[in-house]
């Protein structure tokens, strides 16, 4: 396996931890107000993403770290070509964030409580544009600059992207509110995840339905990945139906992560493609220099940060109460 | 304003921001590990409860500071990639591996670590929990390290060959051992101590005069002599820096003659600098002495924003200084705005800082609103305190 794909691999799994734990983060904000119904219930839903708030968003700070060490020159291409879609997802994390840290000190909750809303809704649609733009084609000019025009975004499948990504997070995080919370707000998270995952899976065969016009270079791999992705939906419906909790948040932790290899064997071996050409995986990455000075901290460092969120996850496992504390 | 104004804007605003909770967090997160480990090796009880409950107070006001400042920091993450797509273009090679450094090493450690020491109490054993602490610290310093060896390279490249319009990385310890970098570790780091340092003490004076007094003298006198003593090495190790330039960047020395942006920015952090001298210097000595205790604790309240406003001033002077390079002698910021249209520019621009403006006077009303609650007001480590 030459550098880059190593590098290419390492950057896949970093990406895929943070859609994976970003993810459930934002489909739990977007469910917020229809599971904790009053006051009690909603301290518990916040109370749920309690500990690990810092750690999961730090996955993707590394992705970006990753992406400017081993890909510097995919880097400022994909970012300022894409640029509406990064300021969306932003601006949308930014006051998400806040807002879930700030909630319990404010006087006007309601407000409050939409923020929380409108921040995970605005990160979940923007990453499933930015996966949609990607696998329909961005212009990518002579010049290798790509400029974004409102018809690479408005157009039914990367609309379609968009809504996918959304519904399959918020399936994502009423399942991992079955696993986190307690009483009557696990009930209510349960009855939401099945028509969740069922219609993540409906939109998933629309999204690929309409794939028929896309850049996609290797369309039997893409399809491949979109099968799985429907499989394991489709095994977190029966899971989830049988109270198996913990295996049905592995399913739809899966199928979180699978747009990350959909996008990375769909277009390989570009990371952008449009008509008028593209930038492959090896003219993205850095040079080899670069990227063999740089190898053995990324190998070395994943699997200790593996290790020690692993153990945060350990020691704060278990469902939370309204008697969990906050810091705020 | 054409997009490269735009985009310098953008950059400067949002990194100004993004600074004044780093700085904070900084200065903090050494005194929270320090008086954490006192507390936990401390053998006499009473002591040691003490300690603790200082330990959580200033802790709940860092996390604060963290908390929010931490999404400030997501923002920064993209911001080469949204405006400045050349640099990484011609420099990534050699600045992407210092910034994907920081992020695996650092920045995802504070994190994590950060979130187990919130949660934590009650939960680890002491000394597991007072570890966590100085992990927190120690990558936070590393953090600021690896950001100022790419911000180094750019004040003055090293390490690297140039061809055909690209860097490439041939000596990675020259990179890490720049010079300029490491001048203004040592300078930034005595700075954010000073401003920890400053920022207790004015805290201390408002709960001594809100009648706090027993809890909070000794924290007042620590506070005022730490900020004096810290001041003095902000000024001694800043002066070292003005000789590196004559030899790497004496245009930058060169603007000081004139009346122009970079003087004035360099102006305002040395007299800033002067005044936090005079007026610690002379706080400690009746500190000491332990006279006009009211009238210190006065001007320890009004002069916490000061090294704040001062450590902005240098900032600029440092950043504006080397226009027009974003890397000194090898690439403009002309060449390297990315390109991005006026429109789009001015939308990013007043949206990310009318959010981040949002927040940071969020920051500031939260910490004001501990202050005023006082120690028994803390939330962190609330319930173990109670059972």
């Amino acid at each position: 396996m030459s550098l880059e794909m190593v590098w290419l691999v390492l950057m896949g799994l970093v990406l895929g931890a943070y859609f994976v734990l970003g993810g459930y983060d934002y489909g739990t904000q977007i469910l917020y107000p229809l599971v904790g119904r009053d006051e009690r219930g909603r301290r518990v839903v916040r109370a749920a993403l309690g500990p690990f708030f810092f750690g999961n968003e730090v996955w993707l700070i590394a992705f970006t770290g990753v992406l400017f060490g081993a890909f510097p020159m995919l880097e400022g291409t994909l970012i300022s070509g894409l640029y509406p879609l990064f300021l969306l997802l932003l601006l949308g994390l930014v006051v998400g964030k806040a807002a879930v840290q700030l909630r319990g000190l404010v006087r006007n909750a309601r407000a409050w409580d939409g923020l929380i809303v409108a921040g995970g809704l605005i990160a979940a649609t923007s990453w499933g544009l930015v996966i949609g733009a990607l696998l329909n084609g961005v212009p990518y000019g002579t010049d290798g600059v790509v400029t974004l025009d409102w018809s690479d975004v408005v157009n039914p499948f990367v609309v379609m992207a968009g809504v996918s990504n959304v519904i399959l997070l918020c399936a994502h995080g009423a399942v991992f509110l079955t696993l986190r919370v307690s009483g009557d707000i696990v009930e209510r998270a349960g009855k939401l995840a099945r028509p969740l995952l069922l219609a993540a899976i409906a939109s998933v065969a629309v999204t690929a339905a309409l794939s028929g016009g896309t850049a996609v270079t290797q369309p039997t791999a893409a399809l491949l990945v979109v099968a799985v992705l429907v499989v394991a939906l489709t095994a977190a419906v029966f899971l989830a139906a049988r109270d198996r909790s913990g295996w049905a948040f592995v399913a739809t932790s899966l199928s979180a992560l699978l747009p990350v290899p959909l996008v990375g064997l769909g277009l390989y071996p570009y990371f952008l493609v449009s008509a008028e050409g593209g930038m492959t995986i090896a003219q993205g990455a850095a040079d080899q220099a670069t990227l063999v000075t740089l190898l053995p901290f990324g190998l070395a460092l994943v699997p200790v940060i593996v290790a020690y969120q692993a153990w945060s996850w350990w020691l704060f496992r278990g469902r939370v109460s309204p008697a969990t504390p906050t810091y705020f | 304003m054409d997009v490269v104004d735009l985009a310098r804007l953008q950059f400067a605003g949002t990194t100004s921001i993004h600074w004044l909770f780093v700085i904070l967090t900084l200065g903090l997160v050494p005194l929270v590990a320090v008086t954490h480990t006192a507390a936990v090796l401390s053998r006499d009880q009473a002591r040691k409860a003490v300690l603790l409950k200082a330990t959580r107070f200033w802790g709940q006001l860092y996390v604060v500071n963290y908390a929010l400042g931490i999404v400030t920091g997501l923002v920064m993450e993209f911001q080469f990639g949204l405006g400045w797509s050349g640099l990484g273009k011609f420099a990534g090679n050699v600045i992407g591996a210092p910034i994907a450094l920081e992020t695996l090493v650092a920045f995802f450690a504070e994190s994590t670590f950060l979130g187990m020491w919130i949660f934590g109490w009650g939960r680890l054993r002491p000394a597991v929990h007072a570890t966590l602490i100085w992990l927190v610290a120690l990558t936070a310093y590393a953090s600021a390290y690896f950001i100022l060896v790419a911000n180094g390279f750019m004040q003055h490249p090293v390490g690297y060959g140039a061809r055909d319009g690209t860097a490439y990385l041939t000596d990675l310890a020259a990179v890490m051992t720049n010079p300029s970098a490491l001048l203004a570790l040592t300078h930034i780091t005595a700075a954010a101590l000073m401003t920890g340092a400053m920022f207790v003490a004015g805290v201390s004076a408002y709960r001594f005069l809100k009648g706090d007094r027993e809890f909070f003298q000794g924290w007042l006198r620590w506070g005022t002599v730490a900020a004096a003593v810290l001041s003095i090495a902000v000024y001694e190790v800043g002066a070292l820096q003005y000789p590196l330039l004559g030899t790497t960047q004496p245009a930058k020395l060169a603007a000081l003659e004139s009346n122009g942006v970079v003087a004035q920015a360099h102006d305002i952090m040395l007299y800033i600098g002067y005044s936090i001298n005079t007026i610690t210097v002379l706080a400690a000595i009746l500190v000491f002495f332990k006279r006009m205790v009211r009238w210190i604790a006065w001007s320890a309240i009004v002069t916490v924003p000061l090294p704040f406003v001062a450590s902005l001033g240098g900032w600029l002077f440092r950043e504006i200084g080397r226009q027009p390079w974003i890397v000194y002698g090898e690439l403009t910021v002309d060449q390297a705005v990315s390109h991005v249209s006026a429109a789009t520019m001015w939308t990013s621009l007043v949206a990310f800082l009318a959010v981040l403006v949002a927040l940071a006077v969020a920051n500031w009303w939260l910490i004001a609103r501990f202050v005023r609650r006082g120690p028994d007001g803390v939330h962190i480590g609330r319930e173990e305190q109670l059972s």
